[in-house]
Parts: C-alpha cells; sequence; structure tokens
C-alpha cells in the first residue's frame, strides 16, 4: 500500500458518528500576558503561538467550529498537534464557552454584560460572539488584556482578515485603531496593550463599564504571575474599579497537580523553555482553586473540575461519539495523565437569583 | 558482537564467503545504529528484504525458549531502548521478546526499529519482535513515524519499506507453552491459540476482527467483553483471561500496550501482566520503564528503570512535549 492509499483515518472508527453534531464552541484562546520586559516575558508572549496553533488544529480536523481560527494563527505556524492535545484543547474551549454562554443568556433583561480576558492573546471568542446568530451582541463589551507585543500582533492579524473586519464593523460599529497600533477600541470590543502587572496603577481601561456584570476569564493567563500580582489583577477589578454590588464572576484554565510524576516533569519540561507556572504550587488542588476563589470575594459560589472529568461528565455521548470519531485516540492512558493535571475553576458574587445562577448547574468535581 | 553463524537461517543455501560478508555487513549496520546513526535508503532496503524472509516463516503464535526478556512499547526512545539492552544485557548474550510498538511518539523511531530489524536479521533465534498496534501504515502517520521518515530521509521511501515488512511481523509468541506474549490482549473471536495461528496477518491490521483485537485490547476491571474507549479491539475481564489461560495450558499473558506508572502492573489476579518499556514515556508521563526477565524454569522478576541520561544530546532532540498553555 503505498502513501497515497492509505484511508483515513476518521473512517477508521467502530461506529462512526462522525460530522453529524456540530460542536457546540468553537475557536480557542490565547494566553498569556503582560508587559514586556525581560525574556521571561517574551517567553510568556510566546506562549499565545502555542495556543493558537493548537487551536487551528483542533479547527482543521473538526473537533472546534471557528471560522476565525485560521486567520488569527500566525502564518506559517500551522502544524497538526496529537489527538490529545486536540481533545485537551476541544474541552477547554467548549467548557470556557458553555460558562460564558449561560452567563450572557441569563436574565436577558439586563441590558448589556461585560467579558474581561487577561491575556487573551490571539483568543478568537469576542469574534465568535460578534457572528453569533443566536446571540446579540449588541449587548456585549467585551474587553481584552494583553502585552502590547501581543495586542499589536493581533491588530496586525485583524488588518489581514477581511472577515474579522467584516464582523467587526457590521456587529461593533466604529473600530477605533490607536496610532501606536497596539490598542483597538469598538462599542463592543476594546483591545487594550497593557502588563497585567501594571493594572494597578494604570488609567481606567477606556470603555470598560464598573457597573456591568462582569465575568473575567484567564486562560493559562494569571498563572505566569506571582500569586501576590496575580490576586492584584483580581481585586483590582473586584475591590478597586467595581462596587461591590457589580455582579462578578471568574473563570480560571490552568495547570494543576504539579506534585506527582507528571506533574513534576510537566514542571521540569516547561523550565527548560523558561516558563514557570509561578501560581501553580499555591493552587495545586481543585480545592485550593475554590478557596482561592472563596478568598478573593467571590462568595455566592466556588467550583472547579479538572478536564478528564469535564470530558467524562460535561459531554453528552453523541458528541463524545462525534469527537472520539474525529482521530483514533490510541493513547488513552497519556490523555487521562494529561487531563488530570488541568481544570477549569469558576467562582462568582451575586445576589440571589442574579446572572451567575447559572453557573450552580455547572457539575464540579468533588476531591 | 558474538558471531553466531548457527542461528542464520537458510546458511546452507549460501556459500560461506558471501555468509561471513553478510555477517560483517550486518555487524557494521548494528554498530552504525547502536551509535544512533541512522542507516542509507539502500540499506534499509536490503535489511527490510532479509528480515522480511525472516519473519515470514514465523507463526502467528511464535515458539520462544527460556530465558528470555520480555520487553514492552518503545515508541522510538532510543536512548532507553539502549539503556533496557545495558541493564538485561546485549543480544545475543540475553535472549529477547518485544512485544511491539517499536515507532511512533518519540523522537527515534527509525533509529530504533532500525536496530531492533538488524538484531533480528543477524540473531534471528534470539529476538523476537512481535506486531504492535503503530506497527501500522494509518497509526504511524498520526503519531509521527511517517514525519519522522520524512524529515530524515526526505521522503517517504524507507516508511513505506518498513510498514511493508511490519505486515509480516508475527502477533503473538509462546514461551516455553506456558507464557503468551502479545501487545494487546484477547479477542471474541479467539478461543484458543489454534484460533490464533490460522488468523491471516499478512496485512495492514484492519479496524475490527481477531487480528485489530490482538494488537489494541486491554484488561479491565469488569467482567465480559467491553466496549473499548480506544475505539479498536475490546476490554476483557478476568473471566476472560481466565478461561482463555485454562482452555490453553498457561500461566499467564504478557502484554504491554497501556503506559502504566511503575513500569509492570498485574490484574486479573496475576492472569495477566502489563509490561510497559518506555520511561518518561513521550518525554512527558514521568513513568518508569519495566522489563520482565523468564528465567528457565519460568521464574520471573521484573526490573524497572528510569529515563537514560541524554549526555550529549542535541538540544534539537529534546524539544519539549506540547502542554497546554
Amino acid at each position: 500500500m503505498s502513501a497515497s492509499h492509505i484511508p483515513n483515518l476518521n473512517t477508521l472508527r467502530r461506529g462512526g458518528g462522525r460530522g453529524r453534531f456540530r460542536s457546540r464552541g468553537g475557536g480557542q484562546p490565547g494566553d498569556a500576558g503582560h508587559g514586556s520586559h525581560g525574556a521571561k516575558d517574551r517567553v510568556v508572549q510566546g506562549t499565545d503561538n502555542d495556543a493558537s496553533v493548537s487551536r487551528l488544529s483542533a479547527v482543521n480536523l473538526g473537533y472546534l467550529d471557528d471560522v476565525f481560527a485560521p486567520a488569527l494563527t500566525p502564518p506559517g505556524m500551522e502544524v497538526r498537534r496529537l489527538p490529545i492535545i486536540n481533545r485537551g484543547t476541544y474541552v477547554r474551549t467548549t467548557t470556557i464557552d458553555h460558562l460564558v454562554t449561560r452567563f450572557l443568556s441569563a436574565h436577558p433583561s439586563y441590558p448589556k454584560k461585560q467579558i474581561i480576558s487577561l491575556g487573551a492573546g490571539t483568543d478568537t471568542r469576542i469574534f465568535r460572539l460578534l457572528s453569533s446568530p443566536t446571540y446579540d451582541a449588541s449587548n456585549l463589551v467585551y474587553h481584552e488584556i494583553d502585552f502590547s507585543v501581543n495586542t499589536s500582533a493581533k491588530i496586525k492579524l485583524i488588518r489581514a482578515a477581511p472577515l474579522i473586519q467584516r464582523v467587526l464593523s457590521s456587529s461593533s460599529g466604529d473600530v477605533e485603531i490607536s496610532p501606536t497600533n497596539d490598542a483597538l477600541h469598538s462599542p463592543s470590543y476594546h483591545l487594550h496593550p497593557l502588563d497585567l502587572r501594571s493594572l494597578p496603577t494604570s488609567p481606567v481601561l477606556p470603555g470598560l463599564d464598573p457597573t456591568l456584570p462582569t465575568l473575567l476569564l484567564s486562560e493559562c493567563c494569571l498563572v505566569y504571575l506571582t500569586p501576590g500580582e496575580a490576586s492584584s489583577v483580581v481585586r483590582h477589578f473586584t475591590e478597586t474599579i467595581f462596587p461591590a454590588t457589580t455582579p462578578v464572576g471568574l473563570v480560571l484554565y490552568e495547570p494543576i497537580r504539579p506534585d506527582d510524576a507528571f506533574g513534576r516533569t510537566m514542571v521540569a519540561n516547561l523550565a527548560t523553555r523558561g516558563i514557570q507556572l509561578q501560581t501553580l504550587q499555591e493552587y495545586a488542588s481543585l480545592e485550593a482553586q475554590r478557596r482561592r476563589l472563596r478568598e478573593l470575594g467571590l462568595d455566592r459560589g466556588q467550583a472547579a473540575a479538572d478536564v478528564d472529568f469535564i470530558w467524562d461528565r460535561w459531554v453528552n455521548e453523541r458528541e463524545k461519539e462525534r469527537v472520539a470519531g474525529l482521530e483514533m485516540l490510541d493513547e488513552m492512558e497519556e490523555w487521562r495523565l494529561l487531563a488530570r493535571h488541568y481544570c477549569v475553576a469558576w467562582g462568582w458574587r451575586d445576589t440571589p437569583g442574579g446572572v451567575f445562577e447559572g453557573w450552580r448547574e455547572m457539575e464540579g468535581q468533588e476531591e | 558482537m558474538i558471531v553466531d553463524i548457527t542461528s542464520r537461517p537458510d546458511n546452507q543455501s549460501k556459500p560461506r564467503g558471501s555468509d561471513y560478508q553478510h555477517i560483517r555487513n550486518l555487524d557494521a549496520l548494528i554498530d552504525q545504529l547502536s551509535n544512533c546513526i541512522t542507516l542509507s535508503e539502500d540499506d534499509i532496503e536490503r535489511l527490510c528484504d532479509q528480515a522480511r524472509e525472516v519473519v515470514q516463516d514465523e507463526s502467528n503464535v511464535q515458539p520462544v525458549s527460556s530465558p528470555v526478556t520480555v520487553c514492552g512499547d518503545i515508541h522510538g526512545q532510543y536512548h532507553d531502548l539502549i539503556e533496557l539492552f545495558r541493564i538485561s544485557g546485549p543480544c545475543p548474550d540475553t535472549n529477547y521478546l518485544f512485544m511491539g510498538d517499536y515507532v511512533d511518539r518519540g523522537y527515534h523511531s527509525v533509529e530504533s526499529v532500525s536496530l531492533l530489524v538488524a538484531l533480528k536479521v543477524r540473531y534471528p533465534k534470539r529476538i523476537t519482535i512481535l506486531r504492535g498496534n503503530h506497527e501500522s501504515r494509518q497509526i504511524t502517520q498520526v503519531y509521527g513515524f511517517y514525519d519522522e521518515c520524512l524529515r530524515k530521509y526526505g521522503n517517504a521511501r524507507v516508511w513505506t519499506l518498513f510498514t511493508d515488512l511490519f505486515d509480516y511481523l508475527p502477533l503473538t509468541a509462546l514461551i516455553d507453552n506456558r507464557i503468551f506474549c502479545l501487545h494487546g490482549g484477547l479477542s471474541p473471536s479467539i478461543d484458543t491459540l489454534d484460533h490464533v495461528r490460522k488468523v491471516d496477518r499478512v496485512h495492514e491490521p484492519p479496524h475490527e476482527g481477531p487480528m485489530c483485537d490482538l494488537l489494541w485490547s486491554d484488561p479491565d476491571d469488569r467482567y465480559g467483553w467491553g466496549i473499548s474507549p480506544r475505539g479498536a479491539g475490546y476490554t476483557f475481564g478476568k473471566d476472560i483471561s481466565d478461561a482463555f489461560n485454562h482452555n490453553n495450558g498457561l500461566s499467564l499473558i504478557a502484554r504491554a500496550h497501556q503506559m502504566v506508572m511503575d513500569g509492570y502492573l498485574w490484574s486479573h489476579d496475576r492472569n495477566v501482566v502489563t509490561v510497559f518499556s518506555a520511561p518518561n514515556y513521550c518525554y512527558r508521563c514521568g513513568n518508569l520503564a519495566a522489563i520482565l526477565e523468564v528465567d528457565e524454569k519460568l521464574n520471573y522478576q521484573f526490573i524497572q528503570f528510569d529515563p537514560s541520561p541524554r549526555t550529549g544530546e542535541p538540544t534539537m532532540h529534546r524539544r519539549t512535549p506540547d502542554y497546554f498553555l
């Protein structure tokens, strides 16, 4: 059999079941985060490439539906990731999509809601929301904060992508880009060039409305800061900028369990790339993540689950069959190991029956 | 290496001079591979031709005599394979049985499988190499061997040569009629070793049926047969391995296929043992590796080992594995 006669792996699996059900989510997040001083920062800024390449891989293989992924992946970086990475990218993205959707669809009577994505990198979520046929994005104010080098790179990619420009201008009205080409402002979407560590001493972000119910999102971002810096970023919003009456939710996606063999290897491997996961020891378990959320004043609810649990419990059988049919995932043991070392944690403050109450129904994991 | 002319197959059919040259050539290739230097395409072609002649006559249930060292997945972790030979002794001083998955995932699939195939040709009675589920055209295109061949040779010819050879590898082995060795596990289509012997194996593994199951199945805590989360093969419970071992006069099923943190793992009240020989699998899992040494009396002991230190290895070979960042 020559290479040209090789059957598509997609047809391999028993049960088939591919392609009939669309993924509930799309795209996938960027990461990283802050300022531009020093080699360590550049390493963190570079982690966004990992995320965007993984996102495009998952999109190309049908895990996620995201028409914006190709435009927001730096040219020449297209790589097919391994099946376990694709599945992990799928779970990460769809899980956060679920939490975002619950928040946005709660209390339609609330006039507007706000999302602040920390270290957003080349994340496509805002464009997916703006172009969603089911969601009225005129009720949304979406902020992304990242290092200036990352925001200018994103603006450059946006400028080269007519598809994104059309979405921005048709749903979001006038779009202004700063003369320094690293900030973007429109009624629904703001891109702020800012080192998160300088947030406490920076002027209030343009377009930020401290009275709107707000979801703070950290996809592998705060983990690169020290525990003190990471808390200061959250408290800057929850305590300094927002009045205590503003409902606030925080969604964290980050690694956990650094102290077993896999975790130690992960820490050592990332260290060879110069990547330090500075809050990992402090928030090493699901319980530590819930405690963290509580201590940040998100006192109405806190929950957390690892990616293995979420794949198991949140993804319905039909969707599991669809996703499992996309690629032969041989490495079950490795998948479980990897998936148990990443978690999603969510916590909120709100009045009873408020906009975040839908999160109570999202199943967390006891530890 | 010790020259072992007596173990060459069909050595009567070749003049002695050519035989001698043949062995010198093989020893040179093995030396080259022992230094992690890839062979030329032409050498690989000759080697695969010779290996096919050796393994095509082997049984689906290839008889193996103790003492022998039984090894699980290697997955291109060449330096750890060399460490394995250091620990259990060089071939042919020690007899070896490898239970498949030589390629994919690690950075040195080409060197690892070349070395094992060269040893097989050189010492056909001293080393047995079974087929794993990764010895497949389909799987190697997803998990790295195909890409590695393209990267190292600039074309897919070496990949074609090896995957054509993989079709001939035996599926299982039987140590002293007591220990049944295979990559994956049992199949609902197979009750006896004679059923295995009758399987037509010389083709790309299908995605269902007995041949597929032997390469893909896993033991499970639940009784009976279950659907495998891998999407191929089955899971089988203790009742299944009890019956299979009893009906076939076996004391043990040794298999590989699953990464286990200690390198080996008993299941089904010691009906089945998993052996995994790639330490820190994919440079990410943090697991120990193990091999199973079986002596003449069929006593066995497991030897666990850590990743080999990679002194002097170029950093390009140590690209960190992917994480979610």
